[in-house]
């Protein structure tokens, strides 16, 4: 046993470093060819053909295409006649300027991949490194591969960083935002991205200027506005650092959320001081003039970038509310709403990283409520993959670069730029705390503090504004570049890698993983609204006053606008309820539970019934393992044949997934089998309530609980009805069958209902009544009849025919 | 806007200590508009006044708003002192007054549906709400007698940040 295990484990080690070994490798050819196309490319183009003929076969090059280009002049001088000299049909031939540059690209998004994938098998490794170190030493790796071989390796150049890799990191970020603790802690998010980030601004860059001055160093002739320029490019928190080291971490979530708001936030004082400093930074001077116009620029930045965010989501949210016939194509809907609120606010120099966020959070609710639950996991899932891919990337290019760059190393600058980065950064957080602290509720403690000090890491952003740099205006930009590398790489190691072991010493509050109950959800709706009317009573405008206004707002207005038919008036703590059966049911079916529904329901409440007063529905006992492989070998194969008969594949509409109808009845029949035990409890120990009208009443208002989900079109589709128990048995539910059968009878008339009372209508079905809200399909009848049936007496006058009262009057 | 301190303009001298010219009358708090729309609005009022009384003075008005206070961090937790006003437990016992009507120590089935009901509006069947409320129960009910009591409530909520919740700023 012993041995055969220490046999299989070295083999699984080395898998992936296999994985890296042939990536690795299989980057050599390609850059082989590369390198070789540029030198034929470089030659002059008129050649002697048999030199070319010669070059022909040999090489595995791009060659071809371009040799036939430069052959045809050549050869209308020797043979005019001839257009192409006739060689052999090329069997096999290779194309690579063709698919170049897409081919690189998957190349390295491959790598990316197979560098995570590798991390997770090795966990060893992992526990101690955080995955952004590997990276970039495998970037590291990679770079120096490449410069082995002779070629440049790619900079991360600052468009791509800023068009294409920051964005789907945002946006997971800002779709996901947890908004309570976002906003009951904004003024605090607020202060330390604002006024934290002006304070490590100017006290780095005038400590850098100081140092600069210092004679000896050589550093004399950078300005005041240069060093200022530095200043702002390196005190800006990365968010997507902070994100790929806090989230292995596990931190209490006020302390994440105190942190990653304000590397967020902080973006728009980054662009406005690293444009204002841009701009004037040869210009020895800066007037009050520009100082004032600065301060201005900041709001129009920062409150333009949200508006631009605003008003994307808001469009984004009204779209969905139309997309309930093409159900493919909504997660598409909130990407591009999404880009383009970035791009636009880009396009105006406005923050685009808070355009973003506003676009998420504000479309997020709207959104959610009209689409289907597949687009929501769809959206889940591509924004979670792109972000993940992205972070990679990026980590993974910033070593590249590391290698790929000049640099130019200069002890002094780059070693009081750290000490001074570190400094300002817990001087900042000590002072702030200070000051917040006296307008909190819940204090800062000096461990919060320590943590949010420590957990200030710097990242990409910061070498792609470095990179903008132009070489004319700043020369030193090299210098720059190496000492915000120098510091990326210390506050992501070091910091990076201490963070946990520190956390765990000093005993910080760890997040909590348990998903929200929904008691936690009514008592915090309750203490809302407590207080909400306390401040009323006190006079005080306070933060819950406004919070319950905006509240009202929505409900009245926005919601009705923007979110499709029923669920406008749907109140949140049903949809929240509704998540969460919904979320437990397809975990029960996940995990296999179909036959745990109590088989105690079936024989208290069969027993009285007359088998054949008995309607068409009953309820599935707890199946044997046998009987339940039974079932699953017959479910595959109607299953399998059922796709074969349906219509033709549309790409418009989405066929509704037969597992999908599985999972509905799943959830119809759980909440059936759990309301019926309810009920049958009740009876069991208290008498019959007596129920007339509210019956009835909530007969016809429709107690359909899923009425969200989309609409299936269940007619048109054959439907697999599961049948294990024999049909003479009382005891197996069909409920399907019911649901046609269900929708097919006439509504008896309201007067004789109200008449009789109490009435066990055996089958019913909609309601007499107009005002339904939802439309009482699938779930109405059974549940209504079952919960009648309990809820009654249930003392037996066995009725042969259907249809009738089930007790005489007057019982 | 007329609000509940405004109205009561002759008792908010301290010195006056308590008399009937002034008192806080049930009427005028009901006569917020704010809390008219607030579904706990009544419930609110009625803490604020003794079992039945229509008027209330100014300490027992006073002492439901110390309940927030905000919690004083760093008080070392003197043993054999009264537990103070706006400590959590207190808060905590607060709301769960204002749950439990009949003040009988549980907060029974009846009295969570008719909680579910003031929040949740009209829109809602009964059928529905009693599926919530039976949920709630079971999800909070430890020792399963089919009531919340105060311990199983103080646990439910003791990841809501009940010191940050339950406090106004204005009151320290």
């Amino acid at each position: 046993m012993q041995a055969r295990r220490g046999r299989r484990v070295p083999s699984l080690r080395a898998l992936p470093f296999l994985f890296i070994v042939a990536a690795l490798l299989g980057l050599l050819p390609l850059l082989h060819s590369h390198g070789l196309q540029h030198m034929l490319t470089s030659e002059p183009p008129y050649r002697d053909p048999a030199v070319l003929s010669a070059i022909e076969p040999g090489d595995v090059t791009a060659a071809p295409p371009d040799v036939s280009q430069e052959i045809r002049p050549l050869t209308n001088h020797s043979s005019p006649g001839h257009s192409k000299p006739r060689k052999a049909f090329p069997v096999l031939g290779i194309d690579y300027t063709h698919v170049r540059i897409p081919f690189e690209i998957s190349l390295w998004i491959l790598l990316a991949c197979l560098m995570k994938l590798g991390f997770h098998v090795i966990p060893s490794v992992s526990n101690i490194v955080p995955e952004s170190c590997l990276l970039i030493v495998v970037g590291l790796l990679v770079g120096g591969l490449i410069k082995g071989v002779g070629e440049s390796p790619p900079i991360l150049k600052s468009d791509i960083f800023f068009l294409f890799l920051l964005p789907p990191i945002i946006l997971d970020a800002g779709y996901f935002l947890p908004l309570r603790q976002f906003t009951e802690n904004l003024g605090t998010i607020l202060i330390f991205a604002v006024v934290g980030t002006l304070w490590n601004a100017f006290f780095l860059g005038g400590l850098m200027y100081a140092v600069c001055q210092i004679s000896g160093t050589g550093l004399n002739h950078i300005g005041l506005l240069a060093n200022l320029l530095f200043g702002s490019i390196i005190s800006a928190v990365d968010p997507v650092a902070v994100l790929a080291v806090f989230e292995e971490i596990h931190i209490n979530e006020l302390l994440h959320i105190l942190v990653f708001g304000e590397s967020l936030l902080n973006d728009a004082v980054t662009v406005v001081l690293y444009h204002l400093f841009e701009e004037y930074a040869n210009f020895d001077q800066v007037t009050v003039t520009d100082i004032v116009l600065g301060f201005l620029s900041f709001f129009v930045v920062s409150l333009g970038g949200v508006f631009v965010g605003v008003v994307y989501g808001v469009i984004a949210a009204f779209t969905s509310r139309f997309t309930s016939h093409i159900r493919v194509i909504e997660p598409l809907f909130v990407f591009l709403y999404s880009y383009m609120a970035y791009l636009s606010a880009e396009l105006f120099h406005l923050s685009g990283i808070m355009a973003l966020i506003a676009s998420g959070v504000v479309m997020r609710p709207y959104v959610e409520a009209n689409i289907s639950h597949k687009s929501h996991t769809t959206i889940k899932y591509f924004l979670k993959m792109w972000s993940s891919v992205s972070e990679t990337l990026i980590f993974i290019f910033l070593g590249v670069s590391t290698v790929a760059g000049q640099h130019y190393w200069n002890w002094t600058f780059v070693i009081s730029t750290l000490i001074f980065c570190l400094i300002a950064r817990v001087l900042g957080v000590l002072g702030l705390t200070w000051f917040i602290n006296k307008f909190r509720i819940v204090k800062l403690t000096p461990k919060d503090q320590f943590i949010i000090a420590y957990g200030g890491l710097r990242g990409a952003i910061a070498f792609s504004l470095g990179y903008l740099l132009d070489y004319e205006h700043f020369g030193m930009r090299d210098m720059f570049l190496t000492a915000i590398i120098t510091v990326i790489f210390f506050t992501v190691f070091v910091q990076g890698m201490t963070i946990r072991p520190l956390v765990d010493l000093l005993a910080v509050k760890k997040k909590q993983e348990t998903k929200r109950s929904i008691n936690e959800e009514i008592h915090t709706q309750f203490l809302d609204h407590l207080l909400t009317g306390i401040e009323d009573i006190c006079g005080h405008y306070g933060h819950h006053h406004w919070k319950d206004k905006l509240n009202r707002f929505n409900k009245k207005y926005m919601k009705k606008c923007l979110i499709a038919g029923e669920r406008s008036k749907e109140p949140q703590l049903i949809a929240f309820y509704h998540k969460m059966e919904m979320k437990q049911a397809i975990e029960l079916v996940e995990s296999g539970g179909l036959g745990k529904i109590p088989s105690a329901i079936s024989t208290v409440s069969m027993q009285n019934i007359n088998p054949k007063a008995l309607p068409v529905e009953r309820i599935l006992p707890a199946l044997s393992k046998d009987k339940e492989e039974e079932i699953r070998k017959i479910l595959r194969n109607n299953l399998q044949k059922t796709r074969q008969r349906l219509r033709s594949y549309n790409r418009h509409t989405l066929v509704a997934d037969p597992y999908e109808e599985a999972w509905n009845q799943m959830l119809l029949r759980r909440q059936k089998a759990r309301q019926l035990e309810q009920k049958m409890n009740n009876f069991l120990t208290v008498p019959s309530h007596k129920l007339d009208s509210p019956t009835m009443s909530r007969a016809r208002i429709g107690s359909d609980p899923l009425a969200y989900e989309p609409k299936s079109d269940s007619e048109n589709l054959p439907i697999i009805t599961i049948d294990p128990a024999s049909p003479q048995s009382p005891e197996s539910v069909d409920l399907v069958n019911e649901e046609l059968k269900g929708m097919s009878r006439l509504p008896p008339s309201p007067e004789e209902e109200e008449e009789e009372g109490l009435v066990m209508h055996v089958k019913e079905s909609s309601s007499p009544g107009t005002d339904d809200v939802f439309t009482p399909g699938a779930g109405d009848s059974p549940s209504n009849q079952r919960m009648m049936r309990c809820l009654s007496d249930p003392g037996p006058r066995p009725d042969p025919e259907e249809g009738e009262p089930f007790i005489p009057k007057g019982q | 806007m007329r609000d509940g301190l405004s109205e009561l303009p002759p008792i908010r001298d301290p010195q006056s200590g308590a008399d009937h010219a002034g008192d806080g009358l049930k009427y005028d708090l009901q006569g917020i508009g704010a809390l008219a729309v607030n579904p706990l609005g009544d419930r609110i009022i009625n803490a604020f006044f003794r079992e039945g009384e229509e008027f209330t003075d100014f300490r027992a008005f006073m002492r439901v708003l110390a309940r927030f206070r905000p919690v004083e961090e760093g008080k070392s937790k003197e043993t054999g002192y009264p537990e103070p006003m706006n400590s959590r437990l207190s808060k905590l016992q607060f709301a769960f007054q204002l749950y439990d009507q009949d003040s009988d120590g549980k907060i029974s089935r009846a009295e969570m549906l008719q909680v579910l009901r003031l929040m949740v509006g009209i829109q809602v069947t009964d059928e529905q709400l009693a599926c919530i409320a039976d949920r709630t129960i079971q999800e909070a009910d430890q020792d399963g007698d089919g009531a919340i009591s105060f311990e199983e409530f103080a646990t439910s909520v003791e990841k809501l940040n009940i010191e940050q919740r339950m406090s106004l700023r204005m009151l320290k």
